[in-house]
């Protein structure tokens, strides 16, 4: 069964005969984690960088945003049996325009973020594809682990 | 015929912008025109007349009570709402079915696509002075009228055009521009010339794809730029992504800054919410 993310939105499951999929990511981006010990995963969709931004909006809708989207993310995963130590991490998505200025960043930023917040916490990342100007959609199957990844221009495959 | 005669042939075949729009914005140029004069316009086009009742009842333009004839739903909305309203309905019937299937876009998709544009032109408007928000509704809800009719073309010859946009990290319409021999903004804006649209307007989606385009007139700026975040934000995008190319250091001219985007692409969410019946026309 196909369980739609839709765009500043997140889906954590422990029914293996669920799929997590997100369509159209740009320059924002989709994180998959998934514990292949109790087989719970979850997959966010988050579409910008920072909730100072909107302090009030992003209590309303913590998924819009980086910086509190993806703790919602693990502490969701937690709650449902997963372990941090067991946790494979995907990331993909943060592409932008392009512009030769550099100033529509929001996908870089949106990345750089995530990285800073991983590196504190002190979690890698398994696999990811991130940047360009392409437009990704990204699957987790919750009984097995697989993300599969459709990419503008370059197909689909197995991430 | 070589293949640019092939694809400007079509623009003869294209079918007319409905001549209720026109007529309309033609009445409502006299400020003090009734609700009744407008209704006895528009009530020929049924499709119009379903579509002003049922957007006058969404929630999207917040009408407390509920709207059961054309005379009473013109006297609640108001003239700016009227012309949105018609412009939607009339531009609807042009994106329906498989149109953009060669661009790898499901059905629906290119509307959704439009309509987000449309609306977040609406937002963009107040940081954009000297565009009036009707006809940043309305370039930006057309912009891409052209995709409907080059579909076909990019689907023959999709795998070229990838592998250019892809090799030379070039932007999608250069790709088309260059092995079609035209691009769906060029396109579109002939279309609208055939259609009759005020110059604006016609520029605005000629240059939409200009990555110089927020140097150029505010209009044009505007619908680029709203386009740009649409894209980014992924809303109806297909096979062409995000390779789109805007120079971004033209926002300078306009004071606006990456926050105040940032902030549009977070309302546009929640309007998109609100728009469920303008999305389902």
């Amino acid at each position: 069964m196909k369980v739609i993310v839709g765009i500043s939105d997140m889906k954590v499951s422990n029914n293996a005969k669920e799929m997590l999929i997100t369509y159209s990511l740009g320059s924002c981006i989709g994180v998959v984690i998934w514990d292949p010990a109790v087989k719970v995963g979850g997959l966010l969709h988050y579409m910008l960088p920072d909730s100072r931004l909107d302090k009030e909006r992003a209590q309303k809708k913590p998924f819009m945003f980086a910086d509190t989207g993806i703790p919602a993310l693990f502490k969701e995963c937690y709650s449902l049996g997963a372990a941090k130590s067991r946790l494979i991490v995907k990331v993909v998505g943060g592409s932008q325009i392009l512009d030769p200025t550099g100033l529509f960043s929001i996908g870089k930023r949106n990345y750089q973020i995530l990285r800073m917040l991983f590196d504190r916490n002190h979690i890698n990342i398994a696999a990811e594809d991130i940047g360009g100007s392409v437009n990704r959609t990204v699957s987790l199957e919750i009984g097995t682990g697989r993300v599969h990844l459709k990419v503008s221009g370059r197909g689909e495959f197995e991430l | 015929m070589n293949r640019v005669e092939e694809i400007l042939a079509l623009i003869r075949h294209v079918p007319p912008f409905p001549k209720v729009a026109e007529r309309v914005m033609q009445v409502l140029k006299d400020p003090d025109v009734t609700a009744h004069q407008l209704a006895e316009v528009i009530q020929y086009d049924q499709a119009i007349t379903a579509n002003v009742l049922k957007i006058c009842n969404a929630a999207y333009f917040g009408i407390p009570r509920k709207v059961n004839s054309l005379d009473e739903g013109l006297v609640v909305i108001g003239h700016d709402i009227l012309k949105d309203i018609i412009i939607a309905s009339s531009s609807a019937r042009f994106y329906q079915g498989q149109v953009g299937a060669g661009y790898g876009l499901e059905q629906g998709d290119m509307w959704r696509h439009s309509v987000a544009t449309g609306i977040m032109a609406k937002l963009l408007v107040k940081h954009i002075k000297d565009v009036d928000p009707g006809s940043a509704f309305t370039a930006a809800l057309l912009h891409d009228i052209g995709k409907r009719f080059l579909s076909s073309f990019v689907a023959d010859d999709f795998a070229q055009i990838v592998d250019k946009v892809g090799r030379e990290n070039c932007s999608f319409v250069e790709a088309e521009q260059e092995i079609l021999g035209i691009d769906h903004a060029a396109l579109g804006g002939m279309i609208l010339e055939k259609w009759e649209f005020d110059q604006p307007l016609i520029d605005a989606v000629r240059e939409h794809h200009d990555a110089a385009a927020l140097e150029r007139a505010p209009l044009s700026a505007l619908v680029a730029l709203s386009n740009s975040l649409v894209i980014s934000i992924g809303i109806g995008v297909g096979d062409d992504g995000l390779a789109s190319e805007l120079r971004g250091d033209g926002l300078k001219r306009f004071g606006i800054t990456m926050d105040m985007l940032q902030i549009c692409m977070a309302d546009l969410l929640t309007e998109l919410d609100r728009a469920q019946e303008l999305l389902n026309i």
